[in-house]
């Protein structure tokens, strides 16, 4: 079995803004400001990943004028949220696969690819299934 | 590791190489979570803070009635100033929660619930109107004993179960469905025992909600 890991979404910074919008029912929109809140990123640094993460359509930016204040908000788009179930699915496939100490379970030897080829995950590559992804388990990313 | 990279779409940070699919699935279920708590109007601490309102209020009042015979319902100030107290926190505490919940926020499913939040007001404000003209009618105390514990959270609930089904919030729908019945119960408990069974009826359904919302947020993306 195969595992697919979308490159746009498998990277810290985006992974938590597509999860974040996600935690919004379906249509809602969320002010740039309070996003930038919640992660704690720059404004800079919170373009660059919402440009990329559009360009994809996953998400949809709306900006909206009131007097002098311009207003941005953005909001996750159905081809986001497929995007992200497809990514937490694949996950899932290959966390399933792995023992207690990370190591591949006898009946789950998968192996990750990106879908768009841009590299594989360091240590979960063909034939070694992810028998070496142990090595390099850190804990959770914090803000 | 949490660094945007300088270079659009040309370092390893940036196509995920460095990225461990576990602490992918680490910080997925941890920002999934953080966004939950701080998007839900429904504060698990606070439904268990209310949980302790209503069984002090209610039970305070019960505890201050029972054996009456016959019922005269009368309940010391300083009973009272206490719940005032109590109420004015819970009000405070909810509209902080909710505005906190909703800052940012719009679409569709916010003007949603702004309706269900101006709906369910506007049930609290008449549920509880009633008892002024009941006691400018002056009944006998046995009904005012009676109605207070009881008729306005059977209307409010019943309502609140309405609404809340037609917009598909089960939880809540839930929830108001079982403070009406531990209203509807608590008018066979006479004018005393009525506040026994609605403080215990009302502590159980937000403790209930509470764990609920609790389980809710705290359910992984990932893991089973």
């Amino acid at each position: 079995m195969t595992t697919e890991l979308d490159p746009l979404i498998h990277m810290p910074t985006r992974l938590k803004i597509v999860a974040t919008l996600a935690a919004l029912p379906d249509g809602d929109a969320l002010s740039f400001t309070r996003l930038q809140d919640m992660l704690g990123l720059t404004p800079g640094n919170l373009i660059i990943q919402l440009r990329k993460l559009e360009a994809a359509g996953y998400l949809a930016s709306t900006k909206t004028r009131n007097g002098s204040a311009q207003r941005t908000t953005v909001a996750l788009t159905s081809q986001g949220r497929a995007a992200l179930s497809a990514y937490t699915q694949a996950l899932r496939d290959l966390l399933g696969g792995l023992d207690r100490d990370g190591r591949p379970a006898e009946a789950g030897r998968d192996h990750v690819t990106f879908r768009a080829g841009t590299a594989d995950v360091p240590g979960v590559q063909d034939g070694d299934g992810v028998a070496a992804a142990d090595a390099g388990v850190q804990p959770a990313a914090r803000q | 590791m949490d660094h945007i990279p300088g270079t659009v779409g040309t370092t390893t940070a940036d196509n995920g190489g460095d990225f461990d699919p576990r602490q992918a699935a680490d910080l997925l279920d941890q920002v999934t979570r953080r966004a939950r708590r701080q998007f839900t109007p429904l504060s698990p601490l606070l439904l268990t803070f209310r949980a302790v309102i209503v069984l002090v209020i209610f039970g305070g009042v019960w505890l201050s009635v029972r054996g009456e015979h016959p019922y005269t319902g009368h309940i010391g100030g300083r009973a009272i100033t206490v719940a005032v107290v109590l109420v004015a926190v819970n009000i405070g505490g909810t509209a902080w929660v909710i505005e906190r919940a909703g800052a940012g926020v719009s679409g569709p499913a916010q003007r949603k619930w702004q309706a269900w939040k101006g709906f369910m007001v506007a049930a609290w404000i008449i549920g509880y109107a009633i008892t002024a003209p009941l006691y400018h009618a002056a009944p006998g105390h046995p009904v005012w004993g009676l109605y207070p514990a009881s008729a306005p959270l059977l209307i409010i609930g019943l309502a609140g179960a309405a609404v809340a089904a037609a917009f598909r919030y089960w939880p809540l729908a839930g929830t108001c469905l079982a403070i009406a019945v531990a209203a509807a119960a608590a008018g066979f408990g006479g004018p005393a025992g009525s506040w026994l069974i609605t403080g215990t009826g009302l502590c159980a359904v937000y403790l209930g909600l509470a764990a609920f919302t609790a389980g809710r947020q705290h359910r992984s993306m990932v893991r089973p």
